[in-house]
């Protein structure tokens, strides 16, 4: 096959392959030439992007073309205002819900005045009461609305997202080639080409691999997999008459954890234990969990699962693989040496891995853990300084310390160490320049505004169906 | 609950009355017990007199009313710095505050500017930036209405005088409960078993006893390095200029809203020009001018007749390697310096205060605390350090021994790697901690001449045809927002910011 020196080759036709070919399709001129290798069906992995989106994906799902109303009217997507951690390690149970920043009473952040008080967070949190109720409606602009507080992303099935991009990419300006690829030639660039199984060769000025945990172009140029711990993953698929709440849930189990997750006509279930533990059965696959040390070697990248893959508690593999994506488009080189490009996309793909990791380490953290594989080996991380400092100082003082663009917001955090049952020891002292029975009321109100709201926020299923119905009436004039 | 901390900030200058009005602003209401020490003998240093856009988030959290601020201090508005000579002698250009032009469906503009020019189509980028244009007017306007659009989107500092804010704050804060204590320290009594500093004794007798220093004390350090002896990270390998002479001379004409710095053969001047007169002064390195030639210099490139003698100062680049030791938090020219080239001074005091307020010991000196203010303080004035650096050595200068001595010299990675980054194709990595975004290091990386061989591939999607009429588009809103802008003199009067005092003439 010829070569240009505007070509990419994209391995994988995955949720990530077909998110980054669309994405470049859009973002490139017509002297790029796009290529993507592999047969229709993605890999079986593909379920560990998980089932949930945060909020941030709402922008980048557009730009993709991947509207709301389409997503609702092409696919079983629902609403989600977070996950409904039950039962977690510790005994907690609480609402990891999505809310844009918390006030500021007399000075001091909402979090101070809680603490002072010995007052819970969630009732306050206008998203986990909406979710908890099982009710849904899009957070109004109107700042003086309590509901504009919450903020919401996706219930999702990754394979019916992938799908939905597979008709988009073919009728995209990206070519196609139905062929997996069977051996790879690499040189000091590091790909040299590719040989199809249909007996194609292809060379292009760059690779992205987007093969899933197969890894099977980045492999044969870098071998820096990080591997952390193996686990086995079992998924469930029942259909449902109604559509349940508009959050993803998780409850630990003593042998891991189980997510169900409420799409339009189906609930999807997916357990993970430890691979040492696991029974086999006929619906579990192994998922290797873990990362390349540098995604961009040579004129390789690897993106979504083939650089890293994290456990889908929260919508992190999901703004991993988005960051993946954005990263690539921002960084698509612009002539025939890639350093620049290649050192500036390594060094914020580990920035992004790091601060993704450190939630996940803050979420399964446990003093209290169960006996069981899973749970021990969870914990066996090496300790983070980046994570120790967080958590030190919001026990000490409810002081959030946050690194560069780090993908999980402020709010994220505290919601995490509220619900986790991490109180700090002490709180802003301006927090006292407000009277207790001043403090109190505010707080009160703010809790009584929701409880207010909630009952006349319809429920997630009827909102769903209601806004389909319109959405359809629009779609047909 | 313990009662609140005792606090005593040691030193008045700006540092130590920007502390104390923050405190006593933030505390005031929880009991805080706030001493400042401070001594008419001592004079303050008060390098920066130009700010930064955050200094307008300070006085607001203050509740400070503009307008008054403005006629107390003889302030003006800056909208940018422009800097002279730096490129090569004869160039000049504005950083100012504010993107360059709107982005291009959320494409950077600097990119599609970028590929315009190679086809020859682009005007110069400052063209298509409304506070370059309004600078170089001498027009002025507050923003207002939508920040995505031309007109609209930029920020604005202050140029004051800075002995005349701390006299500003000094009311503010004693009218929140700040004590005032007259003196200089003559004996510091430390803890004979934590260390920690617990009473400074005046010559008067005097003696103050407080669980939380502010040292505010300017390069001596009284507390943080006499005291203490923390030690300082030099930091001259990479800003070698240690002395500078200042001197403030008479102002004719418009009112411009911007401070400039003028690169010199052995160091930089500055020009700040305030509501009744112009501060003026010359940073350099004593390895490669004398303090007379320095001198001479400055004096012979004044715009104005002199109103003082020239005030020569002594510094050395760097930073205390503990900004907050033991129960001493260092504030201002006690925690470090980086000169005044892009206005970071008072920034930096800022940052300290803020951090300061946010990790408060108000339950004793936690060393978690100290910890994480140090962190974020080092990354804060390294940050800056870095920014600073690249206006020496994004330069094509070399008919001096200073400036060949940054040809010559080895950057530190993370810049050469930012330099690499721009040169190759735009692009400017972003961080959120540090005060320098991507439209600074764009400004200064442009306007001295450091041109990207290519452009990011995804402004080649569009044709040169329709980039041109976006961009034509944009510097057009931008020509006509400055025309119907005002002058700043006539603005300030409108505004009702004009201070009541006549332009200061020398005695003749």
């Amino acid at each position: 096959m010829t070569q240009t020196q505007n070509s990419i080759a994209i391995i994988g036709r995955g949720l990530a392959g077909n998110l980054a070919a669309l994405a470049l399709s859009k973002s490139l001129g017509a002297d790029w030439r796009i290529l993507q290798l592999g047969t229709s069906d993605g890999p079986l992995e593909d379920s560990f992007y998980g089932r949930v989106t945060a909020p941030t994906a709402y922008n980048f799902l557009r730009s993709v073309g991947l509207e709301e109303p389409r997503l609702l009217l092409g696919s079983a997507t629902t609403f989600s205002l977070g996950s409904h951690f039950k039962h977690w390690v510790g005994g907690a149970s609480w609402m990891q819900c999505h809310h844009s920043p918390l006030p500021t009473l007399a000075t001091a952040p909402l979090r101070h005045q809680l603490t002072r008080l010995k007052l819970d967070l969630e009732p306050l949190l206008v998203s986990a009461q909406v979710a908890k109720a099982g009710r849904f409606a899009h957070p109004p602009e109107d700042p003086n609305t309590i509901l504009s507080r919450a903020e919401y992303g996706y219930q999702f099935d990754p394979m019916e997202w992938a799908a939905l991009l597979d008709h988009d990419v073919a009728d995209s300006t990206v070519e196609r080639i139905e062929s997996e690829v069977r051996s790879i030639e690499t040189s000091d660039n590091g790909i040299a080409s590719l040989a199809l199984e249909n007996g194609d060769v292809i060379t292009a000025s760059l690779y992205v691999d987007a093969s899933g945990p197969g890894r099977q172009a980045c492999l044969a140029v870098s071998a820096g997999f990080a591997g952390d711990r193996t686990v086995s993953a079992t998924t469930h698929t029942a259909p449902a008459s109604q559509i349940g709440p508009a959050c993803q849930i998780v409850e630990a189990t003593p042998e891991g954890w189980t997510s169900t997750t409420f799409l339009q006509n189906r609930t999807l279930d997916l357990s993970v234990s430890s691979y040492s533990e696991t029974s086999t059965n006929g619906d579990s696959y192994l998922v290797g969990l873990g990362q390349l040390e540098t995604a961009w070697t040579g004129n390789c990248v690897a993106i979504g699962h083939a650089a890293a893959v994290v456990e889908p508690l929260t919508p992190a593999p999901m703004m991993m693989l988005q960051r993946d994506v954005e990263r690539l488009l921002a960084l698509v080189p612009s002539g025939v040496s890639m350093d620049v490009e290649r050192r500036e996309y390594n060094r914020q793909y580990r920035d992004d891995i790091a601060h993704i990791s450190l939630f996940l380490a803050a979420l399964l953290k446990s003093d209290d853990m169960p006996e069981a594989g899973y749970w021990r080996e969870a914990q066996s991380h090496q300790p983070d300084e980046r994570l120790e400092r967080k958590l030190a100082h919001f026990e000490h003082r409810g002081l959030l310390v946050s690194y560069d663009l780090e993908p999980f917001n402020e709010e994220d955090w505290t919601i995490l160490h509220w619900g986790k049952g991490l109180r700090p020891r002490q709180y802003d002292r301006t927090a006292d320049a407000m009277i207790d029975t001043e403090a109190s009321q505010t707080v009160a109100q703010i809790r009584q505004s929701i409880e207010q709201i909630v009952p006349r926020i319809p429920p997630h299923g009827l909102y769903v169906t209601k806004l389909k119905q319109y959405l359809e009436r629009l779609a047909h004039g | 609950m313990p009662p609140f901390p005792r606090i005593c900030i040691l030193g008045g200058g700006s540092a130590g009355w920007m502390t104390a009005a923050a405190l006593a602003s933030k505390f005031h209401r929880v009991g805080a017990d706030l001493t400042l020490i401070e001594s008419d003998q001592i004079g303050t240093v008060g390098v920066g007199e130009a700010t930064l856009p955050h200094i307008r988030f300070f006085n607001r959290t203050l509740g400070i009313d503009e307008r008054t601020f403005m006629k107390s201090t003889e302030a003006t508005f800056k909208l940018g710095i422009e800097f002279c000579d730096w490129g090569k002698k004869g160039d000049r250009y504005i950083h100012p505050f504010g993107d360059y032009g709107l982005p291009v469906d959320g494409l950077d503009f600097h990119q599609a500017w970028l590929k315009l020019r190679q086809a020859g189509k682009a005007h110069r980028i400052d063209d298509y930036s409304f506070p370059i244009l309004a600078a170089e007017e001498d027009r002025f306007k507050i923003p207002e209405g939508d920040v995505n659009e031309v007109g609209s989107n930029f920020g604005y500092a202050y140029q004051f005088d800075s002995s005349l804010y701390a006299k500003f704050l000094r009311g503010f804060s004693e009218a929140r409960g700040v004590k005032r204590v007259e003196g200089r320290v003559a004996d510091i009594k430390l803890g004979a078993t934590t260390g920690h500093v617990e009473a400074l004794t005046l010559e008067n007798g005097l003696q103050v006893e407080a669980d939380v220093f502010v040292d505010c004390s300017g390069f001596r350090g009284v507390l943080i390095e006499q005291t203490l002896e923390t030690g300082y990270d030099d930091w001259s390998e990479w800003l070698p200029c240690n002395r500078a002479v200042a001197i403030p001379c008479e102002s004719h004409g418009e009112l411009s809203p911007y401070t400039r710095a003028t690169a010199r053969t052995s160091g930089w001047q500055w020009r700040i020009p305030l509501q009744h007169r112009t501060g003026n002064g010359h940073v350099y390195c004593s390895d490669f001018i004398s303090d007379d030639e320095a001198t001479a210099q400055l004096l012979g490139s004044l715009e104005g007749t002199p109103l003082a003698h020239p005030n020569q100062l002594y510094f050395k680049t760097g930073r205390r390697k503990k900004f907050w030791n033991r129960n001493v938090v260092s504030i201002g020219l006690s925690a470090g310096f980086l000169e005044p080239l892009e206005s970071t001074s008072i920034h930096l005091i800022q940052e300290g205060i803020t951090t300061l307020i946010e990790l408060f010991p108000s339950e004793g000196v936690n060393s978690l605390d100290v910890d994480e203010y140090n962190r974020r303080m080092g990354l804060n004035f390294e940050r800056v350090r870095d920014f600073l650096l690249l206006h020496y050595i994004a330069t094509q200068r070399d008919d001096s021994e200073m400036w060949r001595h940054f040809r010559a010299l080895k950057l530190p990675d993370s810049l050469e790697e930012r330099l690499q980054a721009w040169l190759s194709r735009g692009h400017i990595p972003a961080y959120e901690f540090g005060v320098f975004l991507p439209p600074s290091w764009l400004a200064v990386m442009m306007g001295q001449n450091l041109m990207p061989t290519d452009h990011d591939p995804r402004v080649d999607r569009y044709d040169a045809t329709d980039l041109h009429q976006r961009l034509e588009a944009i510097r057009m809103d931008t020509r006509a927002a400055v025309s119907a802008t005002p002058r700043q003199a006539d603005f300030l009067a409108q505004y009702g910011a004009a201070s009541q005092s006549p332009r200061a003439r020398a005695a003749t």
